[in-house]
């Protein structure tokens, strides 16, 4: 990627906002915006057209919400929000609005980048490559959908169909964390059926199946409270 | 009296009595002496300076007149349209209370005090209806005539000869706020009669014959001035006594004998006259006898009438049982301190022969001392006996045969008496000592009387010559007949007497030991429900009755709780009908008894009393009578007895809430204050590090070098995340502690807590080999996911703390029953023994240094252990063989749905 990345970062508390700052900078490999209120974070956002926005949820004039819900209406690009509160409830909603990924302060500079390069792949991925279409791969794991055949390294996984349509799931929104209530609503239409902790114990099967160490998953990210992610391998290891 | 300065509670009361008459309505009553002196119209017109003043004015009800001038006056009011009510076929016009409370105007008019309301109507009496609209905040015009005061009622009937069925108690006469009199000379009145202006031509010759005398007249308005002036006196004193705090009572105690002949309302009345002008206390007695049961309807329903007179002229009702009335009295007279007895004389002609000496005689005997007045009965005679002791024939088989065959017995005694030539005199003995036993045995008087009879003629017909006849030879025996049939007589009553004493002794007993009981249950029941479970039962023990119970939870009263007196037949569903219920709503607003038996909604299915506290109303009590058991006297007395004990059980259980709620508060306010504090305190030390670093590395950055400076940076980074976690754990603790118990909890996998915990816990984690053994990969506990993995970090990162580098840590979860256990084991040096029992306490750090250095504020241990009770776990710490602690929590499983 020769073109730098083009970050709009909008956070109202200044020593944060420099922290995010001089930690991208660092990387050399972004471009930055700021702003430090929800209207200006809209107007740069549909004037810039930012790759990536970071997003804080306690800003002064406008309800983080609104941000996200206006800038989906034209932009799909990934948005992290970042959170103050230690309930998950902001989290979730914003994720169900629209929101891709979440920090919760105090958040470590490691996680910042990481969720950041996270941001990057998924972008590159969706640029990239069209969704409809019948084969997905990540890493050692390749998903045929005509075929309803999933393999990890060449091996042949069986899964039952509710594990299917799971992975499926995941794996059409790779790199974006998804919330229990969204896996619920896709993979168990049927409220009579749906109870949340079916999501758990789904995916802690589907764990056991894929990943080679479960207890050190590298497709299938928990976030705990929050929902689940398939993480976007890297060809290249960084 | 003395000018006395008054008590500054006396004042304090005075004022608080002035203002919660200002929140009631107030009373004008315009009070005339007769029909027709101008209380309607002196009423209208006072309201129309009222209205032109610019108060809100309405019409309530104002009698049809015919009298012109009345009729202009009522125009220009805005009126609220009446109530109609079919009764019999005839359309009746009645005062719509509901109406008037929802206009809820300023003041309202309402004629006629002393009216009956039709059927169907809230309350029976219109002074009820009158008395709502004042709790209600709203001020009333009434009109009033002098022959309606119930105390003057047979003085008026005295000189009218015409007995008024519509009466208004004293007590709302004299609540009043204001009594206008609307006084006219008599000659002007019977002037207007004539000139037709009040009644029409053939009613106004019959009343100017029979009422509008002008002899009755002039006496009416002398009643009427004198009882105004009587109402202004009694203000007087009772302000007088609000001001001085002292009950003006004199050491007058007048007592009223309750009965059911027709006199006793006439002597009730006087007995109450004499109390107010003796200033005295008042109490009216009723003496329940053996016999009271047997009393035909008609006097039954006079005595609950005559009762309840005596409680509107503001009598205390006591009940007494035994069988003679007399000593009755003058024991209660002695015990209670009496100094007058009212009572009445009937004129029934005393018997000449055999002539029992009537009460007043039998009272004047034992209790000398007292005072007793006698009100002659001028109605014809009553005599109660007659009605009372019907000869209950009670034929029943047992006695019976009980009877006949003692009688054998005696005989056949007799004839082996006679058969050895003992003593005549000692058969006659036998044949007594048999009616003693049959008299004794047996349940009716028939049997030891007729028994009497029938061992003289057995004695006759077996034992004396001529044998085998109801004959006698020797002229002495006639004689010896009468002494026997003497003695067997004496000998029935007086067992029979002693009988029914006992028996009386043992209903008194039976009662006393009720009360007894229910105080005795009711001071040890300490929850709400068992107060009322127990005072049902109570109740429903006394009166024989089911009892509904209508508890008052946050300003509300409750549906009630139903206790069946027999399980087997429970009470039919319409007694406890939403109809129902809104009586007792009304009771419980209105501080009143209601329903069956009372003059407030009568027509409801049970009779509705309210257990009064201080201010409010506690609970409401609902008692299922059916129209024919309505609630004898001394039922009723006890029944405010036990009330009376219902109230301070309740009251005291209230209290104790209360000051248990006080108790949480303040401790939870020392907890928070200690809280604070050792934030404080524990803070200073990381913080004093981090800004110092940082200003060094500030001030002397390119001096120092590269190594110092990365300690110090190091340092800076360690101290902040300690304060992440000490953050952590503080959000965790008000959390839990938000006042709302119950925490948001979700199902959760324990290894996907575990691998959560993991990522938080101390960087000095490498230093050490941990470790996690899952025996079950689908371990789900229903929890607070934040809470849980904080529990797990602040545990795992002791163990990394406080124990050497390189030791092994081990996160063991597994199932056990219901429960999962997650053992969290270290292999350092372990906690001694003294230590573990209070290492879950607040503030508590092993080795306890006050000092800094061990920056555990003992925060960790003690939040966990709230947070896994907050989930209804049980938390715990124990060695590890062969050396190390084990800290350990259980925590509720959820049984995991496998849907394929």
């Amino acid at each position: 990627m020769a073109d730098k990345i083009l970050v709009l970062i909008v956070e109202d508390d200044k020593a944060v906002r420099n922290l995010i700052t001089t930690t991208l900078n660092a990387s050399r490999s972004y471009t930055l915006l700021t702003a430090s209120t929800g209207e200006s974070a809209i107007m740069l956002a549909a004037s810039k057209n930012p790759d990536i926005i970071i997003l804080d949820l306690g800003l002064p004039d406008m309800d983080g919400m609104d941000v996200i819900k206006k800038v989906r209406t034209w932009s799909n690009r990934p948005i992290i929000v970042v959170s103050a509160r230690s309930e998950d409830k902001d989290k979730i909603d914003a994720l169900d609005a629209g929101a891709d990924d979440y920090l919760t302060k105090p958040f470590s500079v490691e996680e910042l980048l990481a969720r950041i390069r996270v941001a990057v792949r998924k972008m590159n991925y969706d640029n990239r490559l069209n969704k409809d279409e019948a084969y997905f791969e990540n890493g050692a794991l390749k998903i045929d959908y005509s075929a309803a055949l999933v393999s990890v390294e060449g091996q042949e996984i069986h899964l039952t169909p509710i594990e299917y349509k799971l992975v499926c799931l995941l794996a059409k929104n790779v790199g974006k964390v998804l919330t229990h209530n969204y896996i619920l609503s896709h993979v168990w239409p049927n409220p009579a059926e749906a109870d949340s902790s079916l999501v758990r114990v789904f995916m802690a099967t589907l764990r056991k199946k894929i990943e080679k160490d479960p207890s050190s998953p590298i497709f299938i990210q928990t976030h705990i409270g929050i929902g689940y992610r398939m993480n976007r391998i890297q060809e290249e290891n960084k | 009296m003395s000018e006395e300065r008054p008590t500054p509670d006396g004042l304090l009361k005075m004022i608080s009595s002035q203002e919660s008459k200002s929140k009631r309505g107030k009373l004008k009553i315009f009070f005339g002496y007769a029909a027709g002196v101008g209380k309607t119209y002196a009423m209208l017109d006072a309201a129309h300076s009222d209205q032109k003043a610019g108060e809100d004015v309405v019409l309530g009800y104002i009698e049809p007149h015919s009298r012109p001038d009345t009729v202009s006056l009522a125009q220009g009011f805005e009126d609220i349209p009446v109530k109609k009510i079919e009764y019999r076929g005839i359309v009746l016009n009645e005062f719509d209370l509901d109406a008037a409370l929802k206009r809820n105007p300023e003041l309202i008019l309402v004629d006629e005090l002393a009216h009956t309301n039709a059927a169907g109507c809230r309350h029976v009496k219109r002074y009820d209806d009158i008395e709502e609209l004042l709790s209600a905040g709203i001020n009333v015009y009434t009109t009033l005539n002098v022959q309606h005061l119930e105390s003057l009622n047979d003085i008026v009937a005295s000189i009218t000869h015409v007995t008024v069925k519509e009466r208004v108690p004293d007590f709302v006469f004299d609540k009043a706020t204001q009594v206008e009199l609307v006084d006219i000379e008599p000659d002007v009145l019977i002037e207007r009669l004539n000139a037709k202006k009040i009644y029409k031509e053939n009613q106004a010759k019959r009343a100017l014959n029979h009422f509008f005398t002008r002899d009755n007249l002039v006496a009416l308005r002398e009643i009427a001035l004198r009882r105004i002036a009587d109402k202004v006196n009694r203000e007087v004193e009772s302000s007088r006594t609000e001001v001085h705090d002292t009950p003006y009572y004199t050491s007058e105690h007048i007592l009223v004998c309750l009965s059911s002949s027709p006199s006793n309302a006439k002597v009730i009345r006087t007995a109450a006259r004499f109390a107010s002008a003796f200033h005295a206390s008042f109490t009216a007695l009723f003496v329940e006898t053996p016999h009271s049961r047997e009393l035909n309807d008609n006097n039954r329903k006079r005595l609950r009438e005559n009762l309840k007179l005596a409680e509107q002229l503001g009598a205390k009702i006591a009940t007494v049982y035994g069988d003679d009335v007399a000593y009755q009295i003058s024991e209660y007279a002695k015990a209670s301190g009496v100094s007058k007895i009212v009572m009445g004389r009937s004129n029934n002609k005393s018997r000449i022969f055999l002539r029992k000496p009537n009460l007043v005689e039998k009272l004047t005997a034992s209790a000398p001392n007292l005072d007793v007045y006698i009100i002659p009965d001028t109605q014809p005679s009553y005599n109660p006996e007659k009605f009372k002791n019907k000869f209950k024939w009670n034929l029943n088989l047992p006695d019976f045969l009980k009877t006949i065959g003692i009688l054998t017995l005696c005989t056949l005694i007799g004839i082996l008496f006679y058969t050895f030539r003992s003593f005549q005199i000692n058969i006659i003995t036998i044949f007594i000592l048999g009616v003693l036993v049959i008299s004794n045995q047996t349940s009716s008087k028939i049997y030891g009387l007729s028994s009497s009879v029938l061992s003289v003629l057995i004695y006759n017909y077996f034992f004396i010559e001529p044998r085998f006849t109801l004959g006698a030879y020797d002229p002495d025996y006639p004689v010896t007949f009468l002494v026997m049939l003497c003695a067997s007589l004496i000998t029935s009553s007086l067992t029979m007497r002693v009988k029914s004493q006992a028996k009386a002794a043992a209903v008194n007993a039976h009662r006393t030991s009720i009360l007894l009981e229910t105080s005795r249950k009711l001071q040890r029941a300490n929850e709400f429900n068992s107060i009322i479970e127990k005072s049902s039962q109570q109740l429903s023990k006394l009166l024989n009755h089911s009892i509904l119970f209508f508890p008052v939870k946050d300003a509300e009263l409750q549906k009630p709780w139903i206790y069946n007196l027999d399980p087997a037949n429970p009470l039919p569903a319409e007694y406890s009908s939403e109809e129902e219920y809104a009586v007792a709503v009304w009771v419980y607003h209105n501080r009143k008894s209601a329903g069956i038996s009372t003059d407030t909604l009568p027509g409801a299915k049970s009779l509705y009393l309210p257990v009064k506290g201080k201010d409010t109303v506690l609970a409401v009590i609902g008692i299922p009578i059916s129209d024919g058991n309505q609630l004898e006297i001394f039922e009723r007395s006890l029944l405010g007895g036990m009330i009376y004990e219902i109230t301070f059980a309740i009251e005291k259980y209230n209290l104790n809430e209360q000051q248990n709620q006080a108790l949480m508060k303040a401790e939870k306010e020392r907890l928070r204050a200690n809280l604070l504090r050792a934030i404080s305190h524990d803070l200073r030390t990381p913080l004093t590090s981090i800004s110092g670093n940082a200003s060094i590395l500030l001030s002397n950055g390119t001096d120092i070098d590269q190594t110092d400076t990365h300690k110090l940076l190091e340092n800076i980074y360690e101290d902040s995340l300690w304060l992440i976690n000490l953050v952590e754990n503080i959000l965790a603790v008000t959390r839990i502690d938000d006042g709302r118990l119950g925490i948001q909890t979700q199902p959760e996998l324990v290894q996907d807590l575990i691998s959560e915990a993991l990522l938080h816990t101390d960087r000095r984690r490498s230093e050490h080999q941990i470790e996690t053994l899952l025996e079950n990969d689908l371990l789900m506990v229903q929890v607070d996911a934040h809470l849980i993995v904080q529990t797990m970090i602040n545990i795992v990162n002791n163990a990394i703390v406080y124990t050497p580098v390189g030791s092994r840590i081990l996160i063991h979860a597994f199932r056990q029953g219901p429960w999962v256990i997650v053992e969290i084991a270290d292999n350092g040096k372990g906690i001694p023994d003294k230590d573990k029992k209070q290492i879950f306490d607040m503030f508590y750090t092993a080795n306890n240094e006050i000092g800094d250095s061990r920056r555990g504020l003992g925060l960790g241990l003690s939040l966990c252990k709230s947070i896994v009770n907050a989930h209804g776990g049980k938390i715990y710490v124990k060695d590890n063989q062969p050396n190390g602690t084990v800290f350990g929590f259980t925590l509720r499983l959820e049984e995991v749905h496998h849907g394929g």
